[in-house]
């Protein structure tokens, strides 16, 4: 038997459309997504919304709000941490802040999940097992934080994820880092400045599917430097998309039209980091760029289109520009779209200045690079 | 802050032996020209690269008044550049500097931009008309002034005074179109720029197109195949060319024919003069050794040159290079430079500021100089060009019979003929720039004409800039050429350049682009992407470097030297052991470039 596509949620065992979510747990083929954001924190809701809209997104599940909330409450967290800030006190000095962040963490990953809890995870993880027909699924587990678009934009990347994570109890010990990792010390530091309760805004945790990447990237449905949104931009490289989201990789650039699909330019980077299945570990890490693969370019012209449709329909459906993380998988074929694994809404807009004109105005022109006191672009 | 090159060593009062102010009186709407003054160091002043021999009192008056006061001014109000009043100048010695003039109040400014949102569009809506209709005016005073009879007109006073009101007029035509024109031109250029085109590419979309300027070279070509396929080609290999014609004459049969040729090729196209608006120097017609001895340097070259094969290559690449820019362009930007590219290929600057020689810097000043040649003829002079050295009302006054020209005058021309000398001789010490130095300039004609960007801006200022082996400027024209360097001072060196020389010099104009067909390289201190330079270098495919800002200053005669026409760069590969010497003394001088 082959592997099932990621959107395919009848159920391979008896064929029938069972429900599988509950009040800990919330699976993104069924959850409601007016509630998907609620129960599961906004990126896990987003791929919910993704997936009702006909958009490519792996299988899995949320951990929800409400069972992050009920370990903290239920195993005596929650007191210990109010404990440990209180004596943090208003504003104090960045040692301190690393000090409660480090202890606090600590708590999370020696605090036992309830005996409900794990029973309730690992139905939910054999069930991934059993849609992915896999035996010990290797999957992502990443934060979802709950909040404000602005703070989920001040937290991006903030939060601990976890690519690979493969068997109940590692995935039960990738879920406790991730609840801890809503007490990194930037986060801790934020929430101090703002005078926000952690209370206020509790963390869920996504596990899905690990789609086996071929290449991954990011793509914005506007330049995300100038703002112009007549095009679509895309960076990618190798293996998964954790070295370019860090920063570890100079990736492949590619902008597309966006009215027409065109490539307008591709510029192939050395790549020198990929992020990897390290089958020893366990895990994808980042390791050296086989030397072969580092110059070469990454994308070929169908795939540059199916990562652009992806967008554009993504765009369209919010209604705003957005950027995505996308994967393409190694089994995907041509024709088949690409998977997406997230996706946020883009804040950078075009200075009004900076917008590309809509038809030539040689007046507007010379003002703009001519008598502007400005260099001329180009000289 | 902004770097101060100070202007008192020439702003001293002194100036041409004679000089009274009320010699130099001229038109003008902002600020007329003098010679520089206390004060003028808040102003930002470029070495004009037009006049590197550098003027006599009444080509200064002529250019200074006329062309910058007069002709820049008033385009910069009928247009108006909303920043910029146009140019005014001084000068240090016999040398013209420029100086655009800000426009600084807002409201004016604000006034300024309503005024060119009307009058741009409805310039280039009608430039063909506009440029036409200018042209024949001036075509037909020209052949009004063919036609005078300057021997036989007993009082030149009114024909001189003709003479110089077509020159004025021609420059009011000249910058009326050429602002405009620019507007247009650099506001596409940044629009391409940041649209991600290669700036490289931007000047290839309107090259290929043929100018009176080409066709004359054509033509010139021409006649030294004739001359060739005459068996003459002994003829002109033996003799320099100011023995050409004499040459010819003797020689007789062939020959002879082959000058009638000539002279009826210079009835059409020898009324040129080599160098820009300049009433101090010849036409073809009155000395043909520049014709001649173009015709000798065709005539050394084997492997004719394609002239056809070239216009083919500059339209191929031309094709390409919009082809390859409008690939990586959206849709939207698309029809954006596509509406730009079709209003630049109408109002083709490129190819104005080549063809618009013809009609006018090249023989604009012709009739004055014929009148100034008559009246020295009239008064027995020492010299034809004697006239030259007086100011504008010294000259009317000697026309009409006011002033003798015998006893004061006489003598005052020889000690300002000396004078001339004494700062010619000083050229290439002159500071590029005086005054307060910008980072960067907002007049057109600054950016375009005289390659003032941000780069040769700081080149300038560079105080080792004699010492330096590499440097960028401006990459005109695509291409790796080695060579040793010819630094000209002027046209009147050309005849120093040999085939596979890297000509290096302030600037070039129409009359040095017979050279192109023999130089391996070229390297300009001014100029931008459409200078005369870069236009040449692409047609001929010599590699060009321009608006380096101190090549000149860098590079010594006899230095073998690198040019890449494609990054921009010019590199120093070894140093000239003659010229060595006079490098280390440029060095020690102080070279006029802000310390």
């Amino acid at each position: 038997m082959t592997l099932a596509g990621p959107t395919d949620t009848t159920d391979p065992a008896d064929g029938t459309d069972a429900v599988h979510s509950c009040e800990a747990v919330v699976w993104l083929d069924e959850v409601d997504p007016e509630r998907a954001i609620r129960a599961g924190g906004s990126k896990m809701g987003r791929l919910a919304e993704l997936l009702r809209s006909g958009v490519q997104v792996p299988q899995g599940f949320a951990v929800t709000v409400d069972a992050y909330a009920r370990h903290c409450r239920e195993s005596g967290l929650d007191d210990r941490i109010d404990a440990v800030i209180m004596r943090l006190g208003g504003s104090p000095d960045d040692a301190a802040v690393e000090g409660a962040s480090a202890e606090i963490r600590a708590m999370f990953r020696e605090t036992p999940v309830s005996e409900h809890l794990t029973r309730r995870l690992t139905e939910a993880y054999e069930e991934l097992c059993l849609r992915c027909v896999d035996v010990n699924v290797p999957v992502a587990v990443r934060s979802s934080a709950t909040g404000e678009d602005a703070a989920d934009a001040s937290f991006a990347g903030i939060f601990d994820t976890y690519l690979g994570v493969s068997g109940i109890d590692r995935v039960l010990d990738a879920v406790r880092n991730c609840w801890g990792s809503l007490f990194t010390a930037r986060a801790l530091a934020y929430r101090l400045r703002q005078g926000i309760s952690h209370h206020a805004m509790p963390i869920a945790v996504g596990v899905i599917e690990l789609i086996h990447a071929r290449a991954s990237g990011v793509a914005f449905s506007v330049h995300p430097v100038t703002g112009k949104a007549d095009r679509i931009v895309i960076e990618t490289s190798w293996g998964w998309g954790e070295a370019i989201v860090q920063g570890l990789v100079d990736p492949d650039h590619v902008e597309i039209g966006k009215s027409d699909g065109r490539v307008l330019k591709y510029d192939v980077a050395h790549k020198r980091i990929v992020s990897a299945f390290d089958f020893a570990v366990g895990a994808v890490t980042e390791i050296d760029m086989p030397a072969k693969l580092a110059d070469r370019q990454v994308l070929d012209t169908e795939q540059i289109e199916a990562i652009a449709s992806a967008v554009r329909s993504i765009e369209d459906h919010y209604g705003h520009p957005v950027d995505v993380e996308w994967v393409i998988s190694r089994h995907r074929r041509p024709g088949d779209p690409v998977c997406i694994v997230q996706t946020r809404p883009v804040t950078v807009t075009a200075a009004p200045e900076e917008a590309a004109p809509a038809a030539y105005d040689p007046v507007a022109l010379a003002q703009k690079y001519l008598f502007s006191g400005r260099p001329i672009p180009g000289r | 802050m902004a770097n101060v090159v100070p202007v008192d060593e020439f702003a001293t009062g002194e100036w041409y032996p004679g000089f009274k102010p009320e010699h130099f009186e001229m038109p003008y709407i902002v600020d007329g020209a003098s010679p520089f003054r206390p004060g003028d160091e808040q102003g930002f002043w470029f070495l004009d690269f037009h006049w590197s021999r550098g003027l006599t009192p009444l080509a200064a008056t002529l250019w200074s008044g006329d062309g910058y006061c007069w002709g820049t001014q008033h385009a910069a109000e009928s247009l108006p550049l909303p920043p910029g009043r146009g140019i005014t100048a001084r000068f240090a010695g016999t040398h013209l500097y420029g100086c655009a003039l800000p426009e600084t109040d807002p409201r004016e400014i604000g006034a300024r931009a309503n005024r060119i949102a009307t009058n741009l569009p409805h310039f280039l809506h009608n430039y063909r008309s506009i440029w036409d209709a200018g042209r024949d005016e001036l075509e037909a005073t020209w052949q009004y002034f063919r036609g005078v009879d300057f021997a036989g007109t007993p009082d030149l006073t009114g024909l001189l005074g003709q003479a110089r009101r077509y020159h004025k007029r021609s420059m009011e035509i000249h910058f009326g179109v050429m602002y405009p024109m620019l507007a247009n031109f650099l506001g596409f250029y940044g629009a391409c720029a940041d649209m991600g085109i290669d700036p490289g590419d931007i000047g290839k979309f309107l090259q290929g197109e043929d100018t009176k300027i080409m066709e004359t070279d054509r033509e010139l070509y021409r006649l030294a195949m004739r001359a060739r396929a005459a068996g003459l080609a002994d003829v002109f290999e033996t003799h320099e060319p100011h023995e050409l014609r004499a040459a010819l004459r003797r020689h007789g049969g062939a020959a002879s024919t082959w000058l009638t040729e000539f002279d009826d090729f210079l009835q059409v196209y020898g009324w040129r003069q080599e160098a820009t608006c300049d009433v101090g120097v010849p036409s073809w017609i009155e000395d043909n050794t520049i014709p001649l001895g173009l015709v000798k340097t065709f005539l050394k070259k084997d492997d004719a040159h394609d002239f056809e094969a070239a216009s083919r290559n500059a339209l191929a690449e031309r094709a390409e290079a919009i082809e390859n820019a409008r690939s990586g362009l959206t849709r939207e930007e698309q029809a954006v430079f596509d509406a730009g590219l079709q209003s630049n290929q109408e109002a083709n600057f490129p190819w104005w500021q080549d063809d618009h020689n013809y009609y006018i810097d090249l023989k604009v000043m012709l009739p004055l100089r014929w009148g100034c040649q008559e009246l020295a003829r009239r008064e027995g002079a020492d010299h034809q060009d004697d006239m030259l050295y007086l100011f504008w009302p010294e000259l009317l006054d000697v026309a009409s019979g006011r002033a003798p020209y015998s006893g004061e005058l006489r003598s005052l021309v020889g000690e300002r003929r000396q004078y001339f000398d004494h700062w010619r001789a000083k050229r290439s010490e002159m500071p590029k720039v005086l005054g307060t130095i910008p980072e960067a300039v907002e007049d057109p004609v600054l950016i375009e004409i005289f390659g003032l960007n941000p780069g040769s801006i700081k080149a300038v200022q560079n105080p080792d800039a004699a010492k330096q082996t590499v440097m960028k400027g401006v990459p005109a024209a695509k291409g790796t050429a080695r060579g040793i360097a010819r630094v000209l001072q002027s046209s009147d060196d050309l005849h120093r350049l040999e085939p596979g020389s890297i000509l290096v010099c302030e600037s070039t104009s129409p009359n040095w682009t017979p050279a192109f067909g023999k130089i391996a390289g070229a390297v300009c201190d001014g100029g931008g992407m459409l200078s005369h330079a870069a236009i040449v270098g692409r047609e001929y495919g010599v590699p060009t470097v321009t608006a380096v800002g101190v090549a000149t200053l860098s590079i010594g005669d006899g230095d073998e030297i690198e040019v890449d026409g494609s990054t921009g760069t010019v590199t120093i590969l070894t140093k000239s052991t003659t010229t060595a010497d006079t490098t280390a003394d440029t060095a020690a001088a102080p070279a006029g470039v802000a310390g």
